[in-house]
């Protein structure tokens, strides 16, 4: 199985994981790594800065309509919700939240699903309610890999719990193992 | 409730034969999951809510505003409205009249806020004002100015950003009061827009995707934020060039942060800072 694309999503508590992922994978990572992170309404500014600091990968807040490339890490804007279209490029929108998230987890998730079907890796980390869960399964339904950050290690146990519940995931891991493993797919991928 | 291509392509095909809308070079993505809220909101399956489409018009009229997004905000990203008030807006003081155009103005706060960032700058009185929604309910909105005071908390953030302070000095603060320009009651959780400037703009039901420049005029200014991205490339290329036909020379394109014209019509504007502007 050859996958070509990840998706991570995460709330409270994934800030820091999120850094350690990106700052773990290197240069030559080619999979286009998509973020759906939930932060605060007014921190509209500041976050993509803030993951690049130790990312060997460029990060960017893509444009509607944007190619989606390798070697790059896309992060849902504030206050957008961010879909794949066919086509390969990003669609944004601003209808309202779901689960009271925008961009929605969920949103992301489900679209990214439909669009990458068995060629997408989705990955849930801490956070402290719901969302995402749906678009796990989502994932899982099209014949993505699913990964879940053991709530054990999680500082808010919400999200993956109920990520867990949602759908037979493909992995429970800690943070560091994930790393090992989307390492260890970027490797076969060649 | 999940759809398939090809019903949503049945559903764009009975709207647009029995509708003037056409929805057809719609961002596939979006505008499906739209539908899927709408068949959620109005509890029918597809197949009923096709057959509805082909037999009630007023159904038609509520299916659109129901699908169509209305997200907008006071002074909606601070940073695009001190583009416009520091770099932009002086090119206009020596116009006899300022022409604006708000292309999708929603329940009209961006209106509103042009409207004060003028005054502010002693230019509201040149200013000729069009504002268009393709929704009906939500110009409604727009003309009486009120909106919920609790929920739009940073409406106050964004007008300090934009309004009372000055990016480029922070010693400079303008002291002024919100009651210059709204009417703030807390007890009934209302923020209403002063007459002087609800009284400013033309309202028009608008299909920016049919209907083009309807105005018999050009604009020194055209505002159509968030709009475009529920549209397809084509489609936004029609739209644009709709734009630059319909701008002046030096003309100003106001669109979203995370919007930016493609295809070959880029050539024909200048960006400064988050705005675009029409070239000679």
């Amino acid at each position: 199985m050859s996958y070509k694309y990840i998706i991570i999503g995460g709330s409270a508590g994934s800030f820091q994981t999120v850094t350690n992922i990106l700052a773990s994978l290197p240069q030559d990572f080619s999979m286009p790594i998509f973020l759906c992170l939930h932060r605060l309404k007014h921190v509209r500014a500041g976050f993509v800065e803030a993951l690049s600091i130790k990312s060997n990968l460029k990060v960017i807040e893509p444009n509607d309509k944007e190619y989606i490339r390798q070697h790059k890490v896309y992060l849902a804007p504030a206050n957008y919700h961010m879909y794949f279209e066919l086509g390969n490029y990003i669609g944004l929108s601003t209808e309202q939240a779901v689960n009271h998230s925008r961009p929605s987890i969920d949103i992301s998730f489900a679209s990214a699903a439909y669009t990458y079907k068995s060629k997408l890796i989705g990955i849930i980390l801490s956070g402290a309610n719901k969302d995402g869960a749906y678009g796990l399964s989502q994932i899982k339904e099209n014949g993505g890999l699913t990964i879940v950050q053991d709530p054990e290690e999680c500082q808010v146990k919400t999200m993956t719990s109920a990520a867990i519940s949602a759908t037979n995931v493909d992995h429970v891991l800690k943070a560091n193992d994930i790393i090992q493993l989307l390492l260890k797919l970027q490797n076969k991928h060649f | 409730m999940q759809v398939t291509a090809d019903d949503i392509n049945r559903t764009i095909a009975a709207i647009k034969s029995n509708s003037s809308y056409d929805f057809s070079n719609y961002s596939i993505k979006s505008f499906t999951r739209r539908i899927e809220k709408a068949m959620f909101d109005f509890k029918l399956d597809i197949d009923k809510l096709i057959k509805r489409i082909k037999t009630d018009n007023l159904f038609i009229e509520a299916l659109v505003k129901n699908i169509t997004v209305n997200t907008t905000e006071l002074f909606r990203d601070p940073k695009a409205w001190h583009t416009l008030r520091y770099k932009i807006l002086n090119q206009f003081s020596e116009n006899r009249k300022i022409n604006i155009w708000h292309a999708g103005c929603s329940t009209g706060q961006e209106v509103y806020s042009m409207l004060i960032l003028l005054n502010e700058l002693g230019l509201l009185e040149k200013a000729n004002v069009f504002a268009s929604d393709i929704n009906e309910d939500v110009i409604k909105t727009a003309k009486e100015g009120e909106y919920t005071y609790r929920f739009n908390l940073e409406y106050f953030e964004n007008f300090d950003k934009v309004i009372r302070e000055n990016p480029f000095n922070y010693e400079v603060l303008n002291d002024v009061p919100y009651s210059k320009y709204f009417e703030i009651d807390k007890i009934n959780d209302v923020i209403k827009i002063h007459d002087f400037l609800r009284k400013k703009p033309v309202w028009f039901k608008h299909d920016l995707v049919t209907e083009g420049n309807i105005f018999n005029t050009k604009f020194d200014l055209i505002v159509c934020r968030n709009v475009l991205i529920y549209f397809n490339t084509e489609l936004q290329s029609h739209v644009f060039e709709t734009f630059y036909q319909s701008l002046f020379r030096k003309g100003v394109l106001m669109i979203g942060i995370h919007e930016s014209i493609i295809g070959s019509m880029s050539n024909n504007f200048d960006k400064s800072g988050l705005i675009y502007i029409k070239k000679d």
